[in-house]
């Protein structure tokens, strides 16, 4: 009982601080609270099919910069912008579901590799099909005539909005038959489809969920950034970074992916701001030693504490 | 959604060099935000950047300051490191107007990068000074306070298909290979351009993806054609690759001609015999005969300047960062005032003389066209070919 208290108590405190930082952030506190928000998404909907189903995943940087161009075109050919992050988070999906259906044939690190030619392949497309996305040139977005706390507050709230319903539908697959089924698969997919589950459909379905979620960030991102170009949005540190992140939380929970964002961001930051240097060497030795010592990410570790007085 | 710790920690980290800032700041200071590429890919051309703003602000504070209405400020740079990242250097530009307070904003490096700072800049109302980006599309968006101090790719293009008409009569075709990015991409798409106005035919025209690392169908296509001039751009390690696989398929031209990495020596280091003969065109160099503003009035004093601090030459990257700390420092002068609504009203207005030329902007905030020097190599030496008043030897044609 205390334990489910203090989880509701936390899960208050984090939309409160959220709260607090959309009324009284100024614009640069805004943009890291963006830039949190991004990556809680990000992470959550990596944790879908990375965490819960067990498929390590490469191709979040594919489906973000998907979105980012899905966005971006459909909003310089006049669509609002709110639609053109959903089309986007669409396109995302319908994509994923073309791919994974043969990608998801494949485990483990054939997967893992897979997933990341996913990524090249459609970096390639944005850079090459010049007509569409004018290749290297970037695209121009349209810039919002708004002051400059309102448009931070807008895409601030975005992405925090975005994150939430991350958690959300991270919450509500964990406790689904969705969930169960995919937690099967990582167990030991063999034996499930044995037992009559569908895992392909269940792998598709998480594959294509974490797909539009990467591309609805990717399209927030393009409006917010109002310049993108194929090298930017097809970063593989978008793939890289919210898979640490999921692991300094804890693997296929619903909390580890915010608390582990949160962690990440809030290092990163803080080292990138007062060591001009070194901040590099500085972070990658932090994440080694935050995974040597917290194998299972906070989460676990807590639990283990639990478990063990 | 937000840790809850996340605000506390931050505001923590973000308060300390705040506090010690302010401590420093006693009288006029002009605080100038400098985001750099210190890691990732383009760390070499970041550490350019930096000691063209470092050199210049070192020797102006040892001078006492700049002069700012009836009293002298001394100059701070605020240095961040953007990791070669685009969102990065966004954030950074941000953070530096938003905590550090700065009056004026040196641009991040590449065309790319600084367009998509520039809309930071332009909300906040800061005037941002952009030594690395020459495409005209970085100034398409009729931003009112970004300006640029390399010239636009066509004030490269046009004069060199002349010069080359001129020096080479049996030049018909040609054809071009761009690495598909921002900068080197529009500069291709300038030098086509060009050739046809000029009435050269472009037989083949390719594009590389960024970091590619094979282009052996591309020559191969390209030689096919049998061109009299291969025009290439992209970076300094794209071009030593072109260029030796070139030399693998015993692929070359009367003329080739390379952009931007023949500027650099690490460029004739890499390539030794290779680099004999390669043609380009660069933003500034050491013999131009320009006349200027302190603390560097000449180019050679410059040069003289910046090898005795650094050890090595400064290229065209290092010159224009100077230029733009330059340009600032007129403005302010010029103003009066270290405010940045008067300091970029006195750069849309500035029209100065300087080591790198003439420092005057344009509508779109680009620099006028100036003539820009062309150069070959010819015994791992840069030899000026033109303009006439600078020129110091003939165009060499390659067999």
């Amino acid at each position: 009982m205390t334990a489910r208290l203090f989880r509701g108590l936390a899960w208050a405190a984090t939309l409160g601080a959220t709260a607090a930082l959309f009324f009284l952030g100024d614009a640069y506190a805004l943009r890291i609270g963006m830039t949190l928000a991004m990556f809680i998404a990000l992470a959550s909907g990596w944790n879908i099919i990375g965490g819960m189903a067990g498929y390590p995943s490469f191709a979040t940087a594919g489906f973000f910069g998907l979105g980012a161009y899905a966005g971006a075109l459909t909003q310089l050919r006049g669509v609002p912008m709110p639609l053109a992050w959903i089309v986007a988070a669409g396109v995302a999906a319908i994509v994923a579901l073309a791919v994974g259906w043969i990608v998801l044939r494949l485990r483990g690190h054939y997967f893992a590799i897979a997933s990341l030619a996913v990524m090249m392949v459609l970096r390639e497309l944005a850079t090459n099909w010049t007509m569409l996305t004018g290749g290297g040139m970037g695209l121009n977005l349209p810039v919002l005539q708004l002051g400059i706390i309102a448009q931070a507050r807008l895409f601030f709230a975005a992405q925090a909005g975005l994150a939430i319903i991350a958690v959300i539908i991270s919450a509500l697959v964990a406790s689904s038959g969705l969930g169960f089924a995919l937690r099967c698969i990582r167990q030991n997919e063999t034996a499930a489809g044995m037992l009559g589950l569908d895992a392909r459909r269940a792998k598709s379905i998480a594959f294509a969920i974490s797909a539009a979620l990467a591309g609805a960030a990717g399209a927030i991102y393009a409006s917010a950034i109002s310049y993108i170009d194929p090298t930017d949005v097809f970063d593989l540190l978008n793939t890289v970074q919210p898979i640490i992140m999921a692991m300094l939380g804890g693997v296929g929970t619903v909390a580890g992916p915010v608390i582990g964002a949160a962690l990440f961001v809030v290092l990163e930051q803080s080292i990138w701001t007062n060591f001009l240097s070194v901040h590099a060497a500085l972070l990658g030795a932090l994440v080694v030693a935050l995974a040597l010592f917290l194998p299972q990410g906070m989460l676990g570790q807590l639990h283990r504490r639990k478990v063990k007085p | 959604m937000v840790g809850i710790s996340r605000r506390t920690l931050l505001s923590a980290t973000l308060a300390t060099p705040m506090i010690a800032r302010t401590a420093r700041a006693q009288g006029a200071v002009l605080r100038i935000g400098a985001p750099l590429p210190l890691t990732g890919g383009l760390a070499p051309e970041g550490l350019k950047q930096k000691h063209g703003y470092e050199i210049w602000a070192d020797t102006v504070n040892k001078q006492g300051g700049i002069k700012v209405g009836n009293g002298m400020a001394k100059v701070e740079l605020i240095y961040a490191d953007y990791e070669s990242n685009t969102a990065r250097a966004v954030q950074a530009t941000e953070r530096m107007i938003s905590q550090d307070k700065v009056s004026a904003v040196l641009g991040a490096y590449g065309s790319g990068a600084v367009k998509a700072s520039s809309s930071v800049t332009e909300r906040y109302k800061v005037p941002m000074l952009a030594p690395n980006a020459s495409a005209k599309e970085v100034y398409d968006q009729g931003y009112k306070f970004l300006f640029g101090t390399e010239a636009s790719n066509d004030a490269l293009t046009v004069p060199l298909a002349k010069f080359m008409q001129a020096h080479l009569p049996s030049l018909k075709t040609m054809v071009i290979l761009s690495r598909n990015d921002l900068f080197p991409l529009a500069l291709g798409r300038n030098m086509e351009a060009a050739a046809k106005q000029a009435g050269i035919d472009v037989a083949s025209f390719q594009s590389y993806a960024v970091g590619a690392m094979d282009h052996a169908s591309a020559l191969t296509e390209m030689a096919a054609a049998k061109p009299q001039w291969v025009f290439v751009t992209g970076y300094t390690n794209d071009l030593i690759l072109v260029r030796r696989q070139m030399a693998e398929l015993k692929f070359s031209a009367p003329i080739i001609t390379m952009l931007t990495g023949p500027s650099y020596k690490e460029f004739s280091d890499a390539l030794g015999p290779l680099a004999e003969g390669i043609t380009a065109v660069s933003w500034w160099e050491a013999s131009v005969p320009y006349h200027g503003i302190p603390p560097f009035p000449t180019a050679r004093e410059y040069n003289d300047a910046y090898i005795a601090r650094y050890g090595t030459a400064p290229d065209y990257g290092e010159a224009s960062s100077t230029a733009c700390c330059i340009a600032l420092q007129a403005a302010a002068e010029k103003a009066g005032s270290l405010d940045p609504l008067a300091l970029r009203d006195a750069l849309a207005s500035l029209d100065v003389m300087s080591f790198y030329g003439r420092l005057k902007f344009g509508p779109s905030g680009q620099i006028v066209v100036q003539a820009l020097p062309l150069f070959q190599l010819q015994g791992g030496k840069r030899v000026i070919l033109a303009p006439e008043d600078i020129r110091q030897g003939e165009l060499k044609i390659l067999s």
